[in-house]
């Protein structure tokens, strides 16, 4: 039973912080690798406005995922517009400025081991015999509220049809009127705030340094390459089954190989399916 | 003609005051103010120890200057920081970096003296030739635990003997965690173990050590794991803690991460007392971020003194110090070790009355002082600190327990402010 609550958890952990930074590569086909420092950005924000203004906490959170919104579309109108269609040259300049954002937190010294953020609900309950706080089971309602929200959104709303008609074919959604780089800061907007969300029910967990901006980057394109870029299924998959190997290996093997086992399992993907489990941006490619 | 008179005038003043100075200065050697000596600090300024060992020796610094600096066979001489950022902390271990920050400061910054790092036992070991190269004298005050440091100054002392170190290494630590185990079992008959260590070489040599020497005396070792640094989830380990009925969870990380260990720990109820080198508890605000979900931990400083101890005056004046500077007591061992460390070298360079580096061994070596963790003084052959569990004897760690959110010190007995309590849920 712990293996499967904490699977659980860890998989919905997994699928949280890949989301954002499968909304944007699935409809603008952009690799935003400043993802991991938006992260903490909003970490560090919502902590920020929590105890030096004094800010009620979910208004902090509010605050935090509307500032970092504005800074997502603000990172595609300023820089990425400028290097669109050269795809090198875009991972370069998002995976740059993702860089400065998280040195400039260290740089201004943003590293004590005291900057957390608080639960959202305190205490612990027993399910099946098995302790846990009640901290991870609001990570999976809103793990999964979000699954659902997005889902309503790219399928019954004008903005989210937009997005998705872009993403499956771009000339048509031109013709059709639909505005590619304005769909692309939307996307970059809501792939922010999908980041923003992970951090604040997440953070509460541990506490926030600038590591683990690099690490959430790791991980969310490790689910994506796993899943299959571009597919929410894929991020769904990719999530769960990285998130059920790593506390398999933990319970099994031994937590020095959870780190091997997930490489692995991206060796394997690159190999035996490089589109990811339900990916089809490379899909026709591997056929021909 | 009167502008001139008085020009004249202020002229054969001012020359009749610069040639009497120096003879002032001469006949009057208390007087006398020479070039500051300045100490090279390369350490890891974007990391928390880094900061701490900072804080530390600048404190140490502002206190010496303010009573006239270092007494150089009889001129007083300013003591000058000069700072490097080593980056030996961040991930991979950038030894390159750090071995750069060294020589910067004794090329470019002619640092008389280096103290503080680097702090990872890699970029330490490495700058070791750079010291020897330059015959600049080194003390050692954060960080650094591996013990190959003071083998390599023992087995090749002629080479290496610019270099010492205050911050001690694994193996006392060990043996002094095995004694404070013992005397934990003698008192409650506890000698179940469960030990989790972080993936980094200080800490498998300590999970080792400790698996080895707590089997030697009879105790079950209920598990034996090894995290990547970085890992967010420890529940699959304490729930073999929990399953197998552990009553000691001994952890040894210096990761940040170590929080969610102890977070999850308490969310779990499980029943282990949770005590070993849980370097981000040391922090004083860690009581108010995770909660009190801290509550009873056990977390053992490689020095003592971050805590005022009574037994150790020193330690006292040092943390009121640091509350009045910085607002906060210091927040981790190296703020000891580091302020201690420039006293340290304050003594040495007043009876070697000289900064040769030649004389400051010779007196290094003699060095007997109480610092801020106890009696300072080195092994002379590998230029070691010795220490013990007195504090009036040698150099000593600590055991602080978070209770109602304070540090207090309950091991050893020697400097203890209270005894050990247990979780709620173990009693």
């Amino acid at each position: 039973m712990n293996i499967f609550i904490f699977g659980f958890v860890n998989s919905i952990i997994l699928a949280l912080i890949a989301s954002g930074f499968a909304l944007v590569y699935g409809v603008s086909r952009l690799a935003n690798f400043a993802h991991g420092a938006l992260y903490i950005l909003v970490g560090f924000s919502t902590w920020l406005f929590l105890n030096r203004l004094g800010i009620n906490y979910i208004v902090s959170i509010l605050l935090s995922i509307i500032i970092v919104s504005v800074i997502g579309a603000g990172i595609y109108r300023l820089f990425l517009i400028r290097v669109k269609g050269m795809p090198a040259s875009e991972i370069i300049a998002s995976l740059a400025l993702g860089i400065a954002i998280m040195e400039l937190f260290r740089w201004r010294g943003f590293i004590s081991e005291a900057y957390m953020l608080p639960p959202f609900v305190k205490g612990s309950v027993s399910i099946a015999g098995v302790m846990i706080d009640w901290q991870r089971l609001i990570i999976i309602g809103v793990g999964l509220a979000m699954m659902l929200s997005l889902w309503l959104f790219t399928h019954y709303t004008k903005v989210g049809l937009s997005l998705r008609a872009i993403a499956q074919d771009k000339h048509a959604s031109m013709m059709s009127g639909i505005e590619p780089d304005r769909t692309a800061v939307i996307s970059l907007a809501i792939g922010s705030a999908l980041a923003g969300v992970a951090a604040v029910v997440i953070l509460p967990l541990g506490n926030i340094t600038v590591e683990t901006g690099y690490m959430v980057l790791t991980n969310a394109i490790a689910v994506c390459i796993i899943g299959g870029l571009g597919s929410w299924a894929g991020v769904f998959a990719g999530a769960f089954l990285l998130g059920f190997a790593e506390i398999l290996t933990a319970a099994f093997i031994g937590p020095q190989w959870q780190m091997v086992v997930v490489l692995l399992f991206i060796i394997l993907t690159l190999i035996l399916k490089p589109s990811g489990l339900l990916g089809k941006q490379k899909e026709l490619e591997e056929r021909v | 003609m009167r502008n001139k008179a008085l020009v004249g005038h202020i002229g054969i003043k001012l020359l009749f005051i610069l040639t009497i100075l120096p003879f002032v200065c001469v006949l009057s050697p208390s007087l006398s103010v020479g070039q500051p000596i300045v100490l090279g600090v390369p350490i890891s300024r974007g990391y928390p120890d880094g900061v701490d060992a900072e804080r530390g020796i600048t404190l140490a610094v502002e206190e010496i200057n303010a009573k006239g600096g270092v007494n150089v066979a009889g001129k007083m001489r300013l003591l000058k920081l000069e700072i490097s950022d080593t980056r030996d902390l961040e991930p991979g271990v950038p030894v390159a970096e750090a071995l750069l920050a060294v020589e910067r400061l004794i090329i470019e910054k002619k640092a008389n003296f280096i103290v503080g790092g680097p702090i990872r036992s890699e970029g330490a070991l490495a700058a070791m030739d750079v010291l020897s190269k330059n015959k600049t004298v080194s003390i050692l005050s954060a960080g650094v635990l591996s013990p190959a440091y003071h083998k390599r100054i023992a087995d090749n002392y002629d080479k290496y003997k610019y270099c010492f170190r205050t911050t001690g290494s694994v193996v006392p630590m060990i043996g002094g965690a095995i004694g404070t185990f013992e005397s934990i079992k003698a008192k409650k008959g506890f000698d179940k173990a469960f030990i989790m260590v972080q993936d980094v070489a200080h800490a498998r040599a300590a999970g080792n050590a400790l698996k080895e020497g707590l089997e030697k005396k009879g105790w079950k070792i209920i598990g034996y794991e090894i995290y990547p640094t970085g890992t967010t989830d420890f529940s699959m380990g304490l729930s073999k803690a929990k399953d197998g009925m552990a009553q000691y969870l001994i952890p040894w990380f210096d990761m940040p991460e170590v929080s969610i260990l102890m977070k999850q720990w308490y969310d779990m109820k499980v029943p282990s007392l949770p005590i070993g080198y849980i370097h981000a508890l040391q922090d004083e605000g860690t009581w108010k971020a995770t909660d009190g979900k801290v509550a009873n931990s056990v977390v053992l400083y490689a020095k003592a003194g971050s805590v005022a101890t009574k037994a150790i005056p020193m330690s006292e004046t040092f943390v009121s110090g640091h509350k009045k500077k910085y607002g906060i007591e210091p927040r981790s061992e190296w703020t000891s070790t580091s302020y201690t460390v420039v006293y340290i070298l304050k003594d040495a360079i007043e009876r070697a009355k000289s900064l040769e580096p030649d004389s400051i061994i010779a007196a290094l070596e003699k060095t007997d002082m109480m610092g801020t963790y106890g009696r300072v003084k080195f092994d002379p052959k590998s230029h070691q600190i010795i220490e013990n569990g007195d504090p009036k004897e040698t150099a000593v760690g600590m055991w602080a327990q978070w209770i109602d959110g304070k540090r207090v010190v309950v091991f050893p007995d020697k400097i203890a402010t209270r005894s050990l309590e247990l979780p709620p849920w173990m009693k």
